[in-house]
């Protein structure tokens, strides 16, 4: 892809089963809301659909689903944390 | 101080530690220790498998560490968690808070360890005894507690 502006996504947990991948680039040309991202992201991947609860990160914090996507952003994918 | 390990922790070293860097000036250190225990109700827990976002999970833990000691008066945090596999009955996570008085200490020791089952970037996955393999669903209950906290924040006097 030349010169294409992308994020880094990267896949968590159940998520990364159920798209089969950890991590890859997804081109990205202007700023997106994190619902509108992750609604194309369930449309590339409908076996995400049924995980429900998704959240997103960016750039290592956890953000709501209106917050503004980036190029050059890295997004995490992930179903609410389990840990302790 | 937030270490996310493999390994094992020695929970007498870690509070000798923090004994030793507050000494004289805490009054009270409160520990928490977590272990792999049954999950699933009617079915033995195996093994767990914990899976985190390196960076994002310490860069989280520092910052709810941060917060407890902008809300108690808190010398020191100390939070170990591990991640891998582990066998039922492991330990799973540490945390201590070393305050000159016991209320502060009690109080962020616990707000760390309710903040971080809703913050901090780790999943469990439960192998249970029948070999079958699931991953754990985060409990309202947690989600309850963080946001509770968030309230009595809120409405708290600060200095």
């Amino acid at each position: 892809m030349a010169n294409g502006a992308t994020i880094k996504v990267l896949y968590f947990a159940q998520v990364a089963e159920l798209t089969q991948r950890r991590e890859e680039d997804w081109p990205l040309d202007q700023p997106v809301r994190g619902a509108d991202w992750l609604a194309a992201l369930v449309r590339r991947y409908p076996q995400l659909a049924p995980a429900g609860r998704l959240k997103l990160a960016v750039n290592q914090y956890h953000v709501a689903p209106d917050t503004l996507i980036s190029p050059g952003d890295e997004v995490a994918v992930f179903e609410p944390v389990t840990g302790g | 101080m937030v270490i996310v390990q493999h390994e094992d922790f020695d929970v007498a070293a870690l509070l000798a530690g923090l004994r030793e860097r507050t000494a004289g000036s805490a009054g009270a250190i409160v520990t928490f220790t977590g272990y792999v225990r049954d999950y699933a109700e009617n079915a033995a827990t195996a093994s767990l498998f914990l899976e985190h976002y390196p960076g994002m999970c310490e860069r989280e833990i520092e910052s709810l560490c941060a917060t407890a000691q902008s809300r108690w008066r808190v010398q020191e945090c100390l939070v170990v968690h591990r991640v891998g596999e582990l066998r039922n009955a492991e330990q799973i996570v540490f945390v201590a808070a070393a305050s000159a008085h016991r209320g502060d200490a009690f109080q962020a020791c616990e707000y760390i360890i309710d903040a971080l089952k809703t913050r901090a970037p780790f999943w469990k996955r439960e192998t249970l005894a029948s070999g079958e393999r699931f991953w754990v669903q985060q409990r309202d209950a947690d989600a309850d507690k963080t946001r509770s906290w968030e309230q009595s924040s809120s409405t708290r006097d600060h200095k």
